[in-house]
């Protein structure tokens, strides 16, 4: 199994961003995780990435238990943020060879799948310029070239089309796809329903800290009893007109 | 996946070795070469400039230095109680600001949101990264301090006449001494993160602030007296001092290491030295390990809890506004409220108005304590001219690093204000009026302090004040003004926009105009001691005076027509 979450919890002073979930996640397979603001779906992966602590359950990926310093774990993963961190002050040749680097890459591996992703990605032409001066959409493609560099059994990826062009998006659903296809897993956050709609084999939906609905979109079709489009499933399950608004407070910690 | 199919299978391995400690120093490296290259090759005129203001602070330094130890000299035998005093106070306060400046330092390195999570999220050590980042902590917060210590080192060497091995003495214990506060700040931020990240700037600012007030308080305290009874005096300071000396403190250890090599005790000097380094080595030790254990549930709770802006505060700041700028349309109103709000809750800024203006009006409080039988003439006049130069100096620096990026941050937000029926030139007057209000409120306050300190008569008392005000109308003017025509848009950190090189530009002309209205204030009090009057104000000071107040409002108003044209036309 590539990600095993068992019933884990995490609470922020009294709130639960997340509550008692757990999910599989199989080799091989793209997984959207899709949910509303703050319904706790970067919670969740903060917790898949290692950089937070469940207070309950436990999580472990490729077999490797995730908690604390967990190298092992964390050497079989990339985790791109929703906001990923770029060191302005290098180029995106010396910031890949760095990260190739810390995965204990060699040199020449480095240099090889470095010029392959950058390629793929269309971001040759500025590799050797200082990263401060990217736009969003090449720091992005950055990101993910870097985060592809070390080819992790596990991608996990928070709002992977922020930034974007559509030729930028089709290349990023051309690597998802390619990456489970050759038995790898991409787990995903995304607001972009059509994108999940198009390259998710599974798709769990978290609403207030609880997985909802989780299954293959026609297994959530069949849920719905109606042959939807996973917008109108998405919004069925999570919309709940008649709850008072959410606070800050929960949706800040979430 | 053509290229991934043909490689091998993943390279991480059950055995996975982690990047050791050198690859994350490898990459501080890296951007630091980065960093330097850029400045060479892209901005050379504020390299040079760098270089230039401190080189010249250095000197300035080194003059001061000399200057006292060669007066010290002259009377040798209390110059050998003394010195080591010197040594004594110098590190003390080092221990304070290193561990100060380092706790601040680590907790953005560490417990901020963007580089810890990218390193923490990949395969490394939380002991390594710990580790890096508190060498580079250790770096920013240290080199201002080398900057202070070298000229003192200098001067003492040279005018005591020492070799060789003093300098080799002080550089080494120097070196040794830092880690031993460094490693405490750290052990301090991390605590901040571990049990009040909520609080985290306002429990860092408010124990900065309360420390320095303390020093000053006791520091003052040092010197109040009669004029008649120095020997007691002289008992009383001794005593007091004596608090600094404690065998246990590392800073009397590096006195010793000092003060044996000034002696030529080479094997004292050593022992004191090598105290010094290994309990360095312990305390760094210690400090990695327990910060490096204690790291993700640090880090966790850093980024669990959300911080609020009270209701209150919301409901004083806009009676605030009103009530100050009540002269101006509602619309403008609504603009500098939203500077207020950011100005009140951001610690940073009103922090650094206060403690410097605390500081400033605590030894003024002292001031009238210090001779009872008050102040003569001459003394009053040079008192005050002082005075004055730190009052500008103070505001230089903070409308340096406070108003004038208030324009490059306004420039990103143009979507919003650029759509408001306000046209452009009365939004950067809303921000003349709000930065104008803020410093003339805090100076003119300090400045009727020293004015009640000294018991000036009305004629110097008004040129104090005037002079003060015309200081602050023309130092906003330019900051305003100046952060139009020289904005930094596509920066959103005030403080990089003020490094930058239109801060730099603005910081220069913040100075000359200092030195400008420092020198007439200068000459005025110097012809009002001369003429032994300082109540009665003839011709030359009138005239003076002027001088100094079309000088502030010329250069506002100057600043202000660059400014406003300029951000007429900007595009964004």
């Amino acid at each position: 199994m590539s990600i095993r979450i068992q019933g884990v919890t995490k609470c922020y002073g009294r709130m639960r961003a997340v509550d008692n979930i757990s999910l599989e996640v199989e080799p091989g397979t793209v997984f959207a995780f899709l949910g509303p603001n703050g319904a706790g779906k970067t919670t969740t992966i903060k917790m898949l990435a290692g950089l937070l602590t469940p207070d309950s359950g436990s999580i472990e990926v490729c077999g490797l238990p995730m908690s604390g310093d967990a190298v092992e774990a964390k050497s079989r993963i990339a985790y791109v943020p929703d906001q990923p961190f770029l060191y302005d002050k290098l180029s995106a040749r010396e910031f890949l060879r760095f990260v190739g680097q810390m995965y204990s890459l060699d040199n020449e591996r480095i240099e090889e799948r470095s010029r392959h992703y950058m390629r793929r990605l269309a971001i040759e032409g500025f590799a050797d310029q200082l990263i401060e001066g990217y736009s969003h959409g090449m720091k992005q493609k950055t990101v993910l070239a870097a985060a592809m560099l070390h080819e992790p059994d596990v991608l996990i990826v928070d709002e992977p089309m922020v930034g974007l062009d559509p030729a930028g998006m089709r290349i990023v659903k051309g690597l998802f796809r390619d990456w489970a296809d050759s038995g790898r897993a991409v787990f995903m956050s995304t607001h972009t329903l059509d994108m999940a709609e198009a390259i998710a084999d599974h798709i769990a939906i978290i609403n207030q800290g609880q997985i909802v609905a989780c299954g293959t979109l026609n297994d959530l079709k069949t849920r719905a009893a109606r042959e939807h489009r996973l917008e109108d499933i998405f919004l069925d399950l999570t919309t709940e007109p008649e709850e008072p608004p959410e606070t800050d407070e929960l949706a800040m910690a979430r | 996946m053509g290229h991934t199919t043909s490689t091998t299978a993943p390279v991480a391995t059950a055995d996975f070795a982690a990047p050791g400690f050198g690859l994350l120093l490898r990459l501080k490296l890296t951007l630091l070469r980065n960093r330097i290259g850029q400045l060479v090759n892209q901005s050379p005129i504020k390299l040079l400039l760098v270089v230039v203001f401190m080189t010249t602070i250095w000197c300035s330094l080194y003059f001061v230095f000399d200057l006292v130890f060669r007066h010290m000299r002259k009377w040798e035998h209390q110059s050998s109680v003394a010195i080591p005093y010197v040594f004594h106070i110098f590190f003390v306060a080092m221990s304070f600001l290193l561990a100060f400046s380092t706790a601040v330092l680590i907790y953005g390195a560490l417990f901020g949101r963007a580089e810890p999570s990218f390193l923490l999220a990949a395969p490394n050590r939380s002991r390594n990264v710990v580790a890096v980042m508190f060498l580079e902590a250790m770096f920013f917060a240290s080199w201002s301090l080398v900057l202070l210590g070298m000229p003192l080192m200098l001067a003492i060497g040279q005018s005591q006449g020492h070799g060789f091995w003093f300098y080799a003495t002080f550089l080494l214990t120097f070196l040794a001494f830092v880690p031993i506060p460094s490693a405490l700040g750290m052990c301090v931020a991390w605590a901040v993160a571990m049990w009040i990240p909520r609080s985290a700037k306002k429990a860092t600012f408010l124990a900065g602030g309360i420390s320095l007030f303390a020093a000053v308080l006791w520091w003052g305290r040092l010197w109040i007296g009669r004029s008649d009874d120095a020997a007691e005096w002289l008992r009383r300071f001794m005593t007091e001092m004596e608090i600094l000396r404690p065998a246990l403190l590392p800073s009397t250890w590096v006195t010793h290491a000092i003060k044996y090599s000034m002696e030529g005790k080479t094997a004292d000097a050593l022992f004191y030295l090598g105290v010094t380094l290994s309990t360095a080595l312990f305390f760094s030790w210690v400090a990695i390990n327990i910060v490096g254990r204690g790291l993700f549930t640090a880090f966790g709770r850093a980024h669990a809890i959300p911080v609020r802006a009270s209701a209150s505060n919301g409901r004083a700041s806009r009676w605030l506004t009103d009530a100050l700028f009540f002269y101006r349309p509602a619309k403008v109103r609504a603009l500098i409220l939203k500077d207020v709000r950011t100005f009140l809750r951001d610690p940073i800024q009103w922090a650094q108005l206060v403690i410097l203006f605390g500081l400033l009006s605590l030894y003024l409080a002292y001031l009238p304590r210090t001779r009872p039988d008050g102040f003569s003439l001459q003394w009053k006049a040079l008192i005050s001219f002082l005075n004055y130069g730190a009052v500008t100096l103070i505001l230089s620096t903070f409308t340096s690093r406070f108003v004038f990026p208030m324009i490059s941050i306004e420039g990103r937000q143009m979507w919003l204000v650029g759509l408001w029926p306000l046209s452009r030139a009365k939004v950067m007057w809303a921000k003349f009026d709000f930065a104008l209000t803020i410093t003339a409120f805090a100076a003119l306050s300090v400045t009727w302090l020293s004015i009640r300190a000294l018991n000036l008569p009305w004629g110097l008392a008004m040129i104090q004040a005037g002079g003060t005000l015309s200081a602050c109308v023309g130092l906003c003017g330019l900051a305003v003004g100046l952060g139009a025509r020289i904005p930094s848009y596509r920066e959103a950190n005030t403080g990089r926009i003020a490094s930058g090189l239109g801060g730099t530009v603005n910081l220069m002309a913040s100075i000359g105009l200092v030195a400008a209205t420092v020198a007439l204030m200068g000459l005025i009090c110097s012809h009002m001691a001369g003429t032994e009057t300082l109540h009665r104000l003839d011709r030359t000071v009138m005239l003076l005076y002027a001088g100094q107040i079309v000088l502030g409002i010329g250069v506002a108003v100057a600043a202000m027509q660059i400014g406003v044209r300029s951000f007429k036309t900007a595009e964004f």
